[in-house]
């Protein structure tokens, strides 16, 4: 099937979760792949400042779209034709990848409710985008905890991506997160781990999460002061290849990639 | 010339495969020498023009370690050859030898050297042997060590307990040999190394609170919002599904 919604999702904040969508994202569409990224977080640093945009400049977002406002081709910003001059990022140059700002949150999130945007508004929202772009992936960095607009974006996803450090608070929270995405039918569910202590046994651990919920584990990826450090604000597995945390990254790109 | 000299000459690895009457022109070429306790036969980094068997006595092969203090590498004594290489390319010496008691050295200089090799074809030939195949050796241990590394890379230390180097074929200060021991005491602090991380890892176990899981679950799939996304998601699965 073409046009794959993949929304990625961790229970709690700090998991790494908006590096590892713009990562996984940028992964996707170096190997070929068209893709898109919903940014829905604008507001605080995060994906966009990862593709290199400033906040300032960025008119038009999602919201505007889905309410009839403006249109996609007026809101995606191509990022293949716009690299930047950070290296990682340079590698992108040529590549079918789009970024869409969106805005949902605090006041905003009420608004939408109030205005409306539901679950058939938000998903033809993404299904045009999808056909308007010819997309193979549109990718969602959803936000943490399972509020109403989070369940929308799973609810409509084709792979869902939950992202979890191994410790007892977020293993407790993606259980839940797990019978929600089971319970609305999301055909594909993915745990990563991230932010893993390299004392632990990454084999065992993966057999441990994968066995607690039935899940497959994509990739165990270490806690890195490397990735931490990566002041420049570069796509830090394009920049740093070799680093194992790229290299479990692209473990998690190719499960994506090999979904049918 | 004694027989004893003769007998020393035919022991060396290089001179081993002459036959006897060349043996006895190689040594009648050569001067012996003797050394008082602490006299310098050869220094360090000099131009080495001649090989030396020792005929008796005892050297020491010495090196200056980062310190400035003296470091042997190595002793030599009767039937040892120091500086064979010499003999043909006239590199400079590696270390530096001297007498650790008063000993006799036989030695045979490069230029005496090459005037029986140009008499002597027969001389030549077996000398040109005798190099390949320390280089046949050398380059065979070489091998097996990319082997091995390549083994140790991918965590396969199966190939240390199968191979256990031997010292029958070389002398002691064989270069190959001293490679092939200091390689294998690597891999066994490298092994035990690896073998005390391994034993450090932990194994993280958790548990998840079941009716907490069940209780969060309840609360948010019991909203009327809940209800109505699901059945649309249902609706919309069927519907791609279909198409």
């Amino acid at each position: 099937m073409k046009g794959k919604i993949v929304s990625i999702h961790s229970f709690r904040g700090g998991t790494g979760k908006s590096n590892t969508t713009a990562n996984l994202a940028a992964l996707v569409a170096m190997a070929g792949k068209r893709v898109g990224v919903v940014d829905t977080d604008i507001q605080s640093p995060g994906i966009h400042v990862l593709f290199g945009l400033d906040e300032n400049k960025m008119g038009k977002t999602m919201n505007d779209f889905l309410h009839g406002k403006a249109t996609i081709r007026e809101i995606g910003f191509s990022i293949g034709e716009n690299t930047g001059g950070a290296d990682g990022r340079a590698k992108l140059a040529g590549k079918d990848l789009w970024l869409f700002p969106s805005s949902i949150r605090g006041r905003e999130i009420s608004q939408i409710l109030k205005e409306g945007i539901d679950f058939n508004l938000l998903n033809e929202g993404l299904q045009s985008t999808i056909k308007e772009f010819d997309l193979d992936y549109l990718f969602i960095d959803t936000h943490p905890g399972l509020n109403e607009e989070t369940l929308l974006s799973i609810a409509t996803s084709d792979i869902l991506i939950i992202i979890l450090r191994p410790d007892n608070q977020d293993l407790q929270g993606t259980s839940v997160t797990v019978d929600i995405a089971r319970s609305l039918d999301v055909p594909n569910l993915v745990l990563m781990v991230n932010k893993a202590l390299p004392k632990y046994d990454f084999v065992e651990l993966r057999k441990e999460i994968a066995s607690k919920f039935h899940a497959p584990v994509a990739g165990i990826l270490p806690l890195s002061f490397d990735l931490a450090d990566n002041a420049s604000n570069d796509l830090f597995s394009l920049r740093f290849p070799d680093h194992d945390w790229s290299k479990a990254l692209r473990e998690v790109a190719q499960a994506i990639l090999v979904i049918e | 010339m004694s027989t004893d000299i003769l007998r020393q000459l035919k022991k060396t690895l290089i001179f081993s495969g002459l036959s006897d009457d060349a043996l006895a022109e190689v040594a009648q070429k050569a001067t012996t020498r003797r050394l008082s306790k602490n006299d310098v036969l050869m220094k360090k980094g000099e131009v080495g023009d001649s090989l030396f068997l020792i005929h008796q006595g005892w050297v020491k092969i010495v090196t200056v370690d980062s310190k400035g203090d003296e470091l042997i590498i190595n002793k030599c004594g009767p039937g040892e050859t120091i500086g064979e290489m010499a003999l043909l390319d006239q590199g400079r010496r590696s270390a530096t030898v001297i007498a650790l008691e008063d000993a006799q050295v036989l030695e045979l200089k490069n230029d005496v050297f090459e005037k029986i090799l140009n008499q002597r074809p027969d001389v030549s030939l077996s000398i040109i042997r005798s190099y390949s195949d320390r280089l046949r050796f050398s380059t065979t241990y070489i091998e097996r060590a990319i082997d091995w590394a390549q083994k140790i890379a991918e965590g396969d230390y199966s190939f240390v307990d199968q191979t256990q180097p031997t010292n029958q074929t070389a002398s002691d200060d064989d270069k190959a040999t001293q490679l092939l021991s200091a390689f294998f005491t690597m891999v066994n602090r490298v092994k035990e190394r690896e073998d005390g991380l391994k034993q450090q890892l932990e194994k993280l176990s958790f548990e998840i609170d079941q009716a907490r899981r069940k209780q969060e679950f309840e609360e948010i799939t019991s909203t009327e919002f809940y209800a109505q996304l699901k059945e649309q998601a249902k609706a919309l699965r069927q519907k791609r599904h279909q198409d």
